[in-house]
């Protein structure tokens, strides 16, 4: 059961926006192509082309030599063509039995839906990732209860529940721990034995090194290269996605080194801080220090932000610059100069309809009098979106006319507006363009020197090297080890985030 | 794990609670007239709440779809001056046959439009649903401009008198859609009617047909206006165009009592059919008590306010908590 899909020349408007102008990609039984490029580059349109949620407006589309035109997901479907969402296509409320099948259901006699079979085929579907799950994952847990990693697999299985031919993974790894990327990565080569052609959409290099047999390269709508993955390397591909603007060597920092923090005003001390998740965290944070917290995804280090930011209660004592403080509402806490800048943007970072102007200024309109200060607004916004380097059309331009980068740009700016003393990032460069996490880490950099003290959770290994001054490592509700210095390097903070799991696994 | 079952247990079961609040108000009105459960005082109750069971079973469908009808009871009111002005006192069975099922035709055809303009055109239902009220008042008004009209004798006798083996005609109605739902539950159609009410654009992604699955859920709840039409009709034997206005907020609190959630997705039919039953006992009470009956209104009115402020209540007094 072979399978080939060629796309040539695909267009795609979106009203006057344009997210493809010239797309290309090939991919046959048995191969993984990876198909890279930074944010807004047409990543998302060109697979949701391929599976029909979207419809193309020029271009052709081969599925085994036949030109096809897909009008919505079943047609594809039909054929064989199955996705792995990045916002995954599940129904909260149903559950994960429910969720795998729709649409379908096996059925019996009167064309009614067979329980019992869909049980029994999801228990084997969920044998693929045993062992991964934090506990056992029933069939008839209702799909909101799950945390996103699991969430993300009952996507990966409903994707191949219908034994497809080609395979869509779009960002599938990116709320996964490594014990399960590692066995995704295991089933795509079972996949590949059995002749299935499979699409990687992916931010990270490693894994696309790792898995890739071929890669695509898209800037601005535009495939701009392609080829066997081995002949070439991270930083060819890195070129080929930002183009003419200078490929940035990505993490690096001047670390502050000799001069030890205990010299600098103590911000942030916290003593036995417990949630539902977290089981006792301390730690202390200076002025100018970039403390990272890192660990697999879930062990709480989501929780320990809001604590902080006084969205999640708590038990145990934080204090602020040596007076203690309890918030209730984030209000308080970003009173105090603490700012959030939280890991899931479209839904707690943004008003999407609304202008980047109105972003920026949401938390702040209070400095701008009454009536507001629009003109004055206005110029200081301007000169922030400079700063970061934020490519628009203008201040008024809505913030869905914006690329995932420049988004997350529109998130920092509307807190950096704020001169916070504290700064909580959690995972702010998850799904962002190369480009634009090097500014990124520049501004980070930047904003230690000038005594910003940040706490900073990222699912990115490197980054954490790179950046932090010493590392948090979480594991299960507590500080598994702390790193620095000699001891922050990648096989520590790994052995780490692993945890005890990992000599349960010897 | 056992609370995994429990919860798995109840989400299937969302009527359980309901369950509860009927055994309640049965009480209740027990205290009032202790002749509730004899063969007459039961068929005569029975008779009075099929209608609002009928409209609520179809309203739930919307609901459950993540939808809201407001022009159920205006459809009801179109049936009811279509009947008492085309049957008169001297139909024959056959004309009675022929307008029964024009009735339901029309009823089907008024969802329909409601569904062509929330599913294809994508209007909101609730603004939708509400315009489109108006102009199915306006139609009955247009049929039946005053209060009168009438059915043969014997239809009204019928729907009176008839109780096979001894239990109420509604009984026989609700037992026929709960086997209907529970049958449908076990349908694709079924799951599909879930997964759109829960998450559209991710059903959509999983190739549901949507807009299909939308456009139907009108269409069953013009069919239980319909249904609902002629039951009122049999059971008031005259006409009135304003005869179905009280029965769309009746059918929306017997949705949200029920535990159907109006974000959709949560809950099922049995739910919102006994809380239709319990809001007709409601009335009975509230009778008995000689209080004036614009206080059901009031109670209906509350109740939705309540289900719609509990669980943000619920929230806030656990943000307080710490």
């Amino acid at each position: 059961m072979t399978v080939s899909l060629v796309a040539r020349n695909l267009v795609k408007h979106y009203g006057g926006v344009i997210a493809l102008s010239d797309a290309n990609l090939e991919v046959q039984s048995g191969q993984v192509v990876a198909l890279v490029g930074a944010n807004g580059s047409g990543k998302s349109t060109l697979s949701k082309i391929i599976n029909g949620v979207v419809v193309l407006d020029g271009g052709q589309l081969l599925l085994d030599g036949h030109a096809v035109r897909f009008s919505s997901p079943q047609a594809a479907k039909r054929l064989g063509i199955s996705t792995v969402f990045q916002e995954l296509s599940l129904i909260p409320q149903m559950t994960v039995a429910e969720n795998i099948w729709l649409t379908r259901e096996p059925l019996r006699v009167g064309s009614l839906v067979d329980a019992k079979s869909i049980r029994k085929q999801t228990k084997e579907l969920l044998t693929l990732f045993e062992g991964t799950f934090k506990s056992t994952l029933h069939p008839d847990a209702a799909v909101a209860s799950l945390p996103p990693d699991e969430k993300q697999i009952i996507e990966i299985l409903k994707a191949i529940s219908f034994d497809p031919r080609l395979i869509i993974l779009d960002e599938a790894t990116a709320s996964l721990d490594n014990r399960q990327v590692e066995r995704l990565f295991q089933l795509v080569n079972q996949w590949k034995q059995s002749h299935k052609a499979i699409i990687f959409v992916s931010h990270r290099m490693e894994e696309i090194f790792r898995i890739a047999d071929n890669y695509s390269v898209l800037r601005n709508g535009v495939t701009v290269g392609a080829g066997a993955i081995k002949d070439v390397n991270d930083r060819d591909l890195v070129e080929l996605m930002v183009g003419t603007e200078a490929a940035v060597n990505v993490v690096q920092r001047k670390r502050q080194g000799a001069q030890k923090s205990t010299d600098r005003h103590l911000r942030l001390e916290v003593t036995d801080l417990q949630t539902d998740v977290l089981k006792g965290i301390g730690f202390q944070l200076h002025d100018g220090e970039l403390l990272g917290i890192g660990g697999l995804k879930g062990q709480g280090q989501r929780d320990l932000l809001l604590a902080l930011f006084g969205d999640l209660p708590y038990t145990g004592s934080v204090s602020l610059s040596g007076e203690t403080v309890r918030f209730k509402h984030p209000h308080q806490a970003i009173e105090k100069g603490i700012a959030l800048v939280p890991g899931e943007r479209a839904r707690e970072g943004l008003l999407f309809i609304r202008s980047i102007l109105e972003n920026l200024f949401a938390p702040s309109w209070r400095e701008y009098g009454f009536p507001l200060r629009v003109g004055r607004a206005r110029s200081d916004g301007l000169k922030m979106t400079t700063r970061l380097n934020l490519k628009m059309a203008g201040l008024d331009e809505p913030v869905s006319s914006l690329s995932g980068g420049n988004a997350q740009k529109v998130v920092i700016g509307k807190w950096l507006l704020r001169k916070p003393k504290l700064l909580l990032l959690d995972d702010p460069t998850k799904g962002v363009d190369v480009g634009t996490k090097a500014e990124f880490y520049k501004l980070l950099a930047q904003l230690c020197e000038q005594g910003t003290a940040i706490l900073f959770y990222s699912s990115d290994d490197e980054e954490l090297i790179g950046l932090c001054d010493c590392v948090l490592v979480l594991h299960d509700g507590i500080i598994r080890s702390t790193l620095s210095g000699e001891t922050l390097n990648k096989s520590n903070l790994i052995a780490a985030s692993l945890g005890a799991s990992n000599e349960e696994a010897r | 794990m056992n609370q995994l079952r429990w919860s798995a247990f109840t989400a299937k079961r969302p009527y359980l609670f309901v369950l509860l609040l009927l055994i309640v108000t049965v009480a209740v009105n027990f205290v009032f007239q202790p002749g509730l459960f004899e063969r007459n005082t039961l068929n005569s109750n029975m008779r009075v709440f099929l209608p609002a069971i009928l409209v609520a079973a179809g309203q739930a469908v919307v609901v459950l779809a993540g939808g809201i009808d407001i022009s159920v009871g205006s459809i009801v009111s179109i049936v009811n001056t279509i009947l008492v002005t085309q049957l008169g006192t001297n139909a024959s069975p056959e004309q009675t046959t022929l307008w029964m099922a024009i009735v339901l035709g029309v009823g089907m055809l008024a969802g329909a439009v409601n569904g062509f303009f929330i599913a294809y055109l994508r209007l909101q239902p609730i603004i939708t649903t509400y315009a489109t009220s108006f102009l199915y008042a306006g139609i009955a008004l247009y049929i039946l401009p005053n209060p009168g009209g009438a059915i043969p004798a014997t239809l009204s006798s019928f729907y009176r008198d008839t109780t096979p083996i001894g239990l109420p005609l509604a009984f026989f109605v609700i037992a026929v859609i709960l086997v209907g739902w529970y049958v449908l539950q076990q349908t694709r159609y079924g799951r599909y009617l879930y997964a759109v009410g829960g998450q559209p654009e991710a059903a959509y992604a999983t190739a549901v047909p949507v807009s299909r699955v939308l456009f139907s859920t009108y269409v069953i709840s013009g069919l239980m206006s319909g249904l609902a039409g002629i039951a009122i009709t049999l059971l008031l034997s005259s006409g009135n165009a304003g005869n179905g206005d009280a029965l769309t907020l009746t059918s929306i609190t017997a949705v949200v009592v029920g535990g159907t959630a109006l974000r959709g997705g949560i809950g099922g039919v049995a739910g919102p059919i006994i809380g239709a039953i319990i809001l007709g006992l409601m009335k009975n009470v509230i009778s008995f008590a000689n209080v004036d009956l614009w206080w059901q209104t009031f109670v209906n009115a509350a109740i939705i306010v309540l289900a719609l402020a509990a669980p943000g209540v619920i929230d806030l007094f656990r943000r307080r908590r710490l």
